[in-house]
């Protein structure tokens, strides 16, 4: 699910960037410091959206670094256990497959996927049905729901079913070419 | 100690006697070289050992043993099943005839038990003895988590689309789940291995299903539904009891006994506390207090105060002084209190005890701070109590000797105020004297208490903060 949600952070500014555009340089470093970051708390972190305010500098003894704390709007990605969500198959094996939605990578295992659906070794490793008109193989398009989630401090790991009533291939790269 | 604890002590022996019953009624705890005979055959003595101890705190497992007419072996087999199931907390130790006399004092105290086969205590040299004792709060938590998991264990199976796989290592049985899936793959195969021995994980199967022979097969699945739905129901009417007691438990204060030394030196000490309590106030504080008590100790005392009402000033300050141990411990106390050794009644043992009592006290603090409190203003109620009542016997005295007195006598019966002569003034600054020795020994009460609640008060504030990640944990505990 996504957020909208205001975030702040402490940001270290190098004193070589003090002058006109101190302003703009905090949040460019802001951006390419926490965009695409993932917090076990938050999510990941799509895009900021906006900086609500930036608090006075303080100035760090030694270094002539200068800390600022900044706020701001950000968009972020947290699964939840029972949310439905598109994703990508990345691998595929004898256990189940990986599949990616954005930054959350998603676990289907093979007890998980539906009885029909027997894996095929090879090349390109998949699961197909007895009559091979389904296929889940790398690049496939799945639906699939989340069933359980591992939330660390840093990283978010999902575990997802497609035995389920609109799970499943969604668009079949395989079957179009 | 108070009784509004003996109501919450009840429930959780309720309590205890319902799981004995659902979950431990066909234990049996038989060595493995015995054979199977019907004799041997000791299902139930679990049940019986429980109810035993919930009749029981701490007890030595010989005097159990005896009182339950089983062989030790048995019972201590019994009880570190027990023990293993978290419901009992055991101690051993090292003991001396002298140590045993502790025990002893205290199982006194708590008039609980009849330790049986104490006569021999006194040859005993440096003997190994176990003790144990129903540990409540867990007890209430281990048979929530177990309930916990069975029902889990069969919504789980019986909606078996969500289960989280689990994977298990052949050579190191290390176990994995499906959310370990992104550390177990390998670039080479398309099999999971085992992080500490690089083997092959297999999936382990369905945890009930494997008792069935149906896989695939569609009937066989449903007879298997079925079969987890009936024994889902029966689970839930079976164990109705039993939920419905953890609910009633729920909010009561959690009987607690402490370790096996403090709960002795708590009942020591206790004992001569709670032993008043029991009694009729008045009783204590008129005629038993001031009368004659049996024990040398305090009769000199008590001559001690009523002397110093009669014999003015400079007796006061001396009375004051001679009393300055007592402010450790009041000598309202001790009067009821268990045999003293000669050396605990000597003054510097005196302090030493104190201070040990008064740390049994505090371990015992954290879990019912509020029982603690109404026993330090029992306390201190009794201890105004007794001195009104010596004011009043030193003040018929007074009467005998000087009868103009009288009016101001009356005065003071009547609404307990000091009196205006001198040597009033002086008791009354005696009083808050003591009191104040009697602040500082309880001064650690009422901060721990306020801490807690701040704990408190902090911690709701966290959880609050925190609350998307609660969400998760939840999600994960049942992912
Ligand atoms: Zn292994």
């Amino acid at each position: 699910m996504f957020f909208h949600i205001v975030l702040e952070r402490n940001m270290q500014l190098h004193p070589r960037h003090f002058g006109r555009d101190l302003r703009d340089k905090l949040v460019t470093k802001l951006m390419k410091d926490v965009e695409g970051t993932c917090s076990g708390r938050h999510g990941f972190i799509v895009a900021i959206t906006g900086i609500e305010n930036v608090g006075k500098g303080l100035i760090r003894d030694g270094t002539g670094f200068v800390t600022f704390p900044v706020k701001y709007q950000c968009v972020v990605f947290r699964p939840f256990k029972g949310e439905i969500l598109e994703a990508v198959v990345t691998m595929v094996n004898k256990m189940g497959f990986f599949a990616e939605a954005g930054p959350v990578q998603i676990f289907v295992s093979n007890h998980l996927i539906p009885d029909d659906m027997e894996f095929q070794t090879g090349d390109m490793p998949n699961y197909t049905t007895s009559d091979g008109s389904v296929k889940i193989q790398k690049e496939s398009e799945v639906r699939l729901k989340i069933i359980g989630t591992r939330v660390d401090a840093t990283e978010i790991f999902c575990i997802g079913t497609i035995k389920d009533d609109f799970l499943g291939v969604i668009s079949d790269p395989g079957a179009t070419s | 100690m108070g009784s509004h604890e003996a109501l919450s002590v009840e429930p959780f022996k309720r309590l205890v006697k319902l799981a004995a019953r659902a979950f431990y009624d066909d234990i049996t705890t038989k060595g493995d070289k015995q054979p199977k005979t019907g004799r041997s055959d000791n299902r139930g003595i679990a049940v019986v050992v429980l109810d035993a101890l919930t009749r029981r705190q701490w007890v030595r497992e010989e005097d159990l043993a005896k009182d339950l007419k089983l062989h030790s072996k048995q019972l201590r087999r019994t009880l570190r099943f027990f023990e293993e199931e978290k419901l009992v907390t055991r101690d051993h130790r090292k003991e001396t005839a002298k140590g045993a006399k502790i025990y002893s004092a205290a199982i006194a105290a708590t008039g609980d038990g009849q330790p049986g086969g104490r006569e021999g205590d006194e040859k005993l040299k440096m003997h190994t003895h176990s003790y144990c004792c129903l540990d409540y709060a867990q007890i209430y938590d281990v048979v929530r988590y177990r309930l916990h998991r069975m029902k889990k264990m069969l919504k789980d199976e019986l909606e078996s689309k969500n289960t989280v796989q689990e994977y298990i290592c052949p050579n190191c049985s290390k176990r994995y789940t499906a959310l370990d899936a992104l550390r177990l793959i390998s670039p080479h195969d398309e099999y999971f291995h085992c992080e500490s021995c690089d083997g092959i994980l297999v999936a382990e199967a369905d945890k009930l299903a494997a008792q069935e022979l149906g896989d695939g097969d569609d009937s066989a699945r449903k007879r298997r539904q079925e079969k987890l739905k009936d024994m889902l129901q029966n689970m839930e009417e079976q164990l109705k009891p039993l939920i419905d007691q953890l609910g009633r438990v729920k909010d009561l204060t959690v009987p607690e006994f402490g370790s096996l030394q403090a709960w002795e030196l708590q009942n020591a000490a206790g004992r001569a506390a709670n032993g008043d309590h029991g009694n009729d106030p008045s009783k204590s504080s008129q005629g038993l207090g001031f009368g004659g008590t049996p024990m040398p100790y305090v009769g000199e005392t008590k001559v001690e105060v009523a002397l110093s009402g009669i014999d003015g000033k400079g007796e006061n300050i001396k009375s004051e002084n001679g009393n300055a141990p007592s402010k450790v411990l009041p000598p309202w106390m001790i009067r009821q209190g268990m045999e003293l050794s000669d050396e605990q009644r000597g003054e510097t043992k005196q302090e030493a005890k104190m201070a040990g009592s008064s740390i049994a006290l505090e371990s015992s603090d954290d879990k019912n701070t509020t029982d603690e409190k109404d026993d330090v203003k029992n306390i201190q109620d009794e201890y105004v109590k007794a001195y009104y009542a010596a004011l009043l016997e030193r003040q018929r005295e007074q009467e005998a000797h000087d009868d103009s007195q009288q009016q101001m006598s009356n005065a003071s019966t009547s609404n307990g105020v000091a009196m205006p002569t001198e040597r009033q003034v002086g008791m009354k600054s005696k009083l808050a004297d003591e009191y104040e020795g009697d602040d500082v020994e309880w001064d650690e009460e009422p901060p721990a208490g306020n801490t807690a609640k701040n704990f408190k008060v902090h911690d709701l504030n966290v959880e609050a903060e925190a609350s998307d990640e609660e969400e998760d944990d939840i999600d994960w505990e049942e992912g």
